[in-house]
């Protein structure tokens, strides 16, 4: 396998050079590909022609093309100035590991040729993730590097050539790259660019012109798609709060502003309230009314001080009411047990058309006044964190669903919620049951435990100079 | 010495023990505080979230089972002695026998308190506090109190009936005019079991669990 050698890197760059890097920035900058992007490079020079050892980049970490321009000026320092250059179309170091051989299989290796050229040069230069932005630019910045235009090649064309070792030269061979729906395809393309690789060292060798030759592509062959943190199924556990279903929010919460600083904030990621009027439930949807980018709501009506918040949620045309608020009303104050203030949101009404229907949430929605509310569902239906006021209110008739609901009516600074103090706490009350039980139970059995250890063999008797005791057989 | 005493595997075993529980409660408690999320440690809810079935049922099995351990404890001890000393003088075999009916009796409370608390046991078909109510949780503690009354007074009833009763056979084969006087020792004693089981009566008296 190619090894690479430490040395310190080369101080100083010539203006030249600096120029250039900024051509190839912006080269990279208007070039296809997304920067996200990795390919594999190797650099080589033949026999006798060794590379000037250089600090390898750090594990994981990608060669920008800044960097590999001053590798890259770094390794043609001294090193023959007849450079080949083979570009494939895709290139990733999967398919070193797919199709290389790495298995114990050598013989099935498809890069014989490479291989050889590696181990049998002094020295090379080995870069397993460079972007892919800064191997498309290779090219260029080759040609600023080394002032000549590039030739672009095949083997044939290359052995009608006379080349010089002393006049610099770029050449450079493009290789295809197959990944059909069966492998054998690309396996047999990449032997075949293989094949091309050694009958062009083997041309340079057959004309004794030291080369270096540098194997890279535009693009990576497989690129591994970033995983979201996947959501637990309906039924399992998981920490609420971090539920990576979407990474960044889509869309702000509700915000009431009271002189210019936000006062209350409200999200969720559905609003679904039901009706029981003649004989059926009927269901209306408010979430896209209230919920969005750029969807507003209108909040007359609402108002916070220092110890009551009320968030006024208007519509128009809800079910068959022509005016439709959502209130909710929150309070705060200092407790003295616990030595700090608890928000709880007392009441969630609903006003259409003059009549109103009342749930009570202040049983199980409240958090520390620092912090805000969330709960994955707060509904007045299913495990109920909302209460109709008294069995003959109007609630009764309705049914609020909130999805993922996050509030917080007091210490909001900008629009962002504190720390939400979940509806969930780590250990659930089985958790706790079962490791009470459990606690029981190891107490238990350490005592019963401790009384087994101490049962010794009765010793007392027990005479080691006196003779054996026999149990005779007969009577 | 402290080496000596080290190498003891009950030292090992209990100090292992005793040190990953401390750890546990400093480490949970200290986490607690620096997150600022000490109000999550919540007492009352946990005393309200756990189901009243758990802490009554909790209460039967100990009834029965620390009634248990304090009989077997106390025949054990009586029972060696009795043996031990009916070698010499099998004279005190039949009447040191009332000391081990001393201590059975402590099992036979035992098993009758959990039987009297297990049916209590009722359905209720509440799921949060507020629709399970307050006559539930009194259930549920109530039969958790008794159930450990009676088994800690059955306990050391148990094992002190079988102590004094060890005596009174060692007593009884040296000099047969003792075992009478020591039988009284063995009643004092015998009472305590039974102060339990009534306590443990009063506890549940009030008890109606379900709907």
């Amino acid at each position: 396998m190619p090894y690479v050698t430490e040395l310190k890197m080369a101080v100083g760059r010539m203006v030249a050079v600096r120029n250039a890097t900024a051509v190839v920035v912006l080269l990279s900058v208007f070039s296809a590909g997304k920067c996200n992007e990795q390919v594999p490079l190797m650099m080589w020079s033949s026999n006798g022609f060794p590379l000037p050892s250089q600090s390898a980049p750090l594990a994981g970490a990608s060669v920008s093309s800044r960097q590999l321009q001053s590798y890259l000026s770094t390794a043609l320092s001294s090193t023959p100035q007849n450079v080949l250059l083979f570009l494939q179309d895709k290139l990733s170091v999967d398919d070193f590991t797919m199709y290389g051989g790495v298995f114990g299989n050598k013989q099935d290796s498809a890069f014989p040729n490479l291989e050889v050229a590696l181990q049998s040069s002094s020295s090379s230069l080995l870069l397993p993730s460079v972007s892919s932005l800064a191997s498309v630019a290779l090219p260029s910045l080759l040609q600023e590097q080394m002032d000549t235009a590039p030739l672009y090649l095949d083997p044939e064309t290359l052995a009608q050539l006379r080349l010089n070792a002393s006049l610099p030269a770029l050449l450079i061979f493009r290789l295809p790259y197959s990944s059909g729906a069966d492998m054998m395809s690309t396996k047999e393309v990449l032997s075949g660019n293989d094949e091309v690789i050694g009958q062009v060292l083997n041309i340079m060798n057959g004309q004794s012109v030291p080369y270096t030759a540098v194997y890279t592509a535009f693009r990576p062959s497989r690129v591994m798609a970033e995983q979201p943190m996947a959501a637990l199924s309906a039924g399992g556990r998981s920490l609420l709060q971090s539920r990576q279903k979407d990474p960044a929010d889509p869309y702000p919460p509700v915000e009431f502003k009271e002189r210019g600083s936000s006062c209350i904030l409200l999200w969720a990621e559905n609003l679904t309230i039901s009706h029981f009027h003649s004989g059926k439930w009927q269901r209306h949807d408010l979430a896209p009314r209230t919920f969005g980018e750029g969807v507003s709501p209108d909040l007359e009506g609402s108002f916070c001080n220092r110890t009551h918040s009320r968030l006024v949620l208007n519509y128009e045309n809800v079910l068959m009411y022509r005016s439709f608020k959502l209130i909710f009303e929150m309070s705060q104050r200092h407790y003295k047990v616990s030595a700090r203030g608890w928000f709880s949101l007392d009441l969630v009404k609903l006003e259409y058309d003059g009549k109103r229907a009342s749930f009570n949430g202040s049983r199980s929605i409240y958090a520390p006044v620092e912090f805000s509310y969330h709960c994955d569902s707060v509904t007045s239906f299913l495990y109920p964190q909302l209460v109709p006021f008294s069995s003959k209110d109007n609630a009764n008739d309705w049914r609020l669903f909130f999805d993922d609901f996050q509030i917080q009516g007091f210490n909001v600074t900008g629009k962002d919620f504190s720390y939400a103090s979940d509806c969930a706490g780590f250990f659930s009350p089985g958790i706790w049951m079962g490791l009470l039980t459990s606690l029981l139970l190891v107490l238990v059995l350490t005592y019963g435990l401790h009384m087994v250890m101490r049962l010794h063999t009765m010793d007392r008797f027990d005479d080691p100079k006196g003779p054996a005791i026999s149990v005779p057989q007969t009577e | 010495l402290l080496v000596a005493w080290m190498m003891n595997g009950h030292a090992i075993l209990y100090t292992g023990v005793t040190a990953a529980f401390w750890t546990t409660i400093l480490v949970v408690g200290i986490c607690y505080t620096i997150f600022d999320l000490g109000f999550r440690f919540d007492v009352a809810w946990f005393l309200t979230e756990t189901s009243p079935f758990m802490w009554a049922n909790l209460g039967i099995g100990l009834a029965i089972s620390l009634s248990v351990v304090g009989a077997a404890w106390g025949i054990y001890i009586t029972g060696s002695s009795i043996i031990g000393g009916g070698v010499k003088a099998p004279r005190i075999k039949t009447k040191n026998l009332v000391s081990i009916i001393f201590c059975e009796a402590v099992a036979i409370y035992g098993i009758i308190m959990a039987i009297v608390i297990s049916n209590m046991a009722e359905n209720f078909s509440g799921t949060t506090p507020e629709t399970i109510g307050a006559r539930n949780y009194q259930a549920g503690y109530s039969m958790f109190g008794a159930g450990l009354t009676v088994g800690f007074s059955n306990l050391f009833c148990g094992i002190c009936v079988g102590i004094v009763g060890s005596g009174a056979a060692l007593a009884d084969a040296q000099n047969a005019s003792l075992f009478v006087k020591i039988l009284i020792v063995e009643i004092f004693g015998s009472a305590i079991g039974l102060f339990g089981v009534i306590v443990a009566i009063l506890q549940t008296s009030k008890v109606k669990m379900g709907e």
